[in-house]
């Protein structure tokens, strides 16, 4: 673990429309993998991620251990401004969470 | 009352505290577990296809696959690596509430679903594990209406070990 892993948010405005893309670090451990001494890596992943809109919820997406490590989504929000606040909070199984948040361009 | 009555009704009894306690354990409720509240435990458990989405999206008759424009993989229907296989869906449909992603041959067929609001279009856009050749199929529900479609993608090196 040697670098500080951190999750990356971008927000554009694209023809009228807020096309947001999102990359959250995690190594979303599914609970069948073994690490090198052939022991099962505990499962560990992201189960529920939300989106707001300026205080407005308008996406939620939940996980499963099928998601790939690091997980990566974009999706896009009718209409929008530039410096619209969008802010993502995520939830693992193990009870951690993240938030990240960005401005609209 | 008779002596074989009274044994009747012990062994109901019985019966019906064992299945209860197994149901409760099904659920997960045994299981301690933290702010897990909306997230469907059941259909992520799910190993079959079909009970993924009956738990998920509930029963509906399939309208059509046409509206429903999915991509899985790059190029379309191959992956080098499984372990993150990109996915894009893609649909004219108004009023999603509802949309799942679920690998057929995954331990846990279900990989994600996503719960839109009327401020979220698509395309959407993801990456998932996908264990070995399978189908990938991708479900909308709108208005009540499930809209399914699936592609065949094929995995040189598998993504769940």
């Amino acid at each position: 673990m040697g670098l500080v892993s951190k999750d990356r948010i971008r927000a554009k405005l694209k023809k009228g429309n807020t096309s947001v893309r999102l990359l959250l670090a995690h190594p979303m451990h599914t609970g069948r993998a073994k690490n090198k001494e052939g022991v099962l890596i505990p499962a560990e992943f992201i189960q529920d991620i939300r989106c707001w809109r300026n205080e407005e919820e308008v996406l939620t997406i939940k996980c499963g251990t099928a998601t790939a490590r690091n997980p990566y989504f974009s999706f896009q929000l009718v209409g929008g401004e530039s410096n619209d606040l969008i802010e993502i909070r995520w939830v693992d199984n193990m009870g951690a969470k993240g938030l990240t948040e960005t401005r609209v361009k | 009352m008779s002596k074989t009555d009274q044994q009747r009704r012990t062994i109901l009894k019985g019966a019906i505290s064992a299945s209860t306690l197994a149901l409760v354990a099904a659920s997960g409720l045994i299981v301690p577990q933290r702010l897990l509240a909306h997230w469907p435990t059941d259909a992520f458990n799910s190993e079959t296809v079909e009970d993924a989405l009956l738990s998920l999206v509930g029963q509906a008759e399939i309208a059509s696959d046409k509206a429903l424009n999915f991509k899985v993989g790059s190029p379309p229907s191959y992956a080098v690596n499984g372990a993150s296989v990109p996915v894009a869906i893609e649909s004219n449909l108004e009023n999603i509430e509802r949309i799942a992603v679920l690998v057929e041959k995954n331990p846990f067929p279900l990989a994600m679903s996503f719960d839109l609001t009327p401020a979220a279009i698509l395309p959407f856009k993801s990456m998932i594990k996908i264990r070995e050749d399978s189908q990938v199929i991708a479900i909308i529900r709108a208005e009540g209406k499930l809209y399914k479609t699936s592609r065949f993608v094929e995995v040189d090196i598998g993504g769940c070990g």
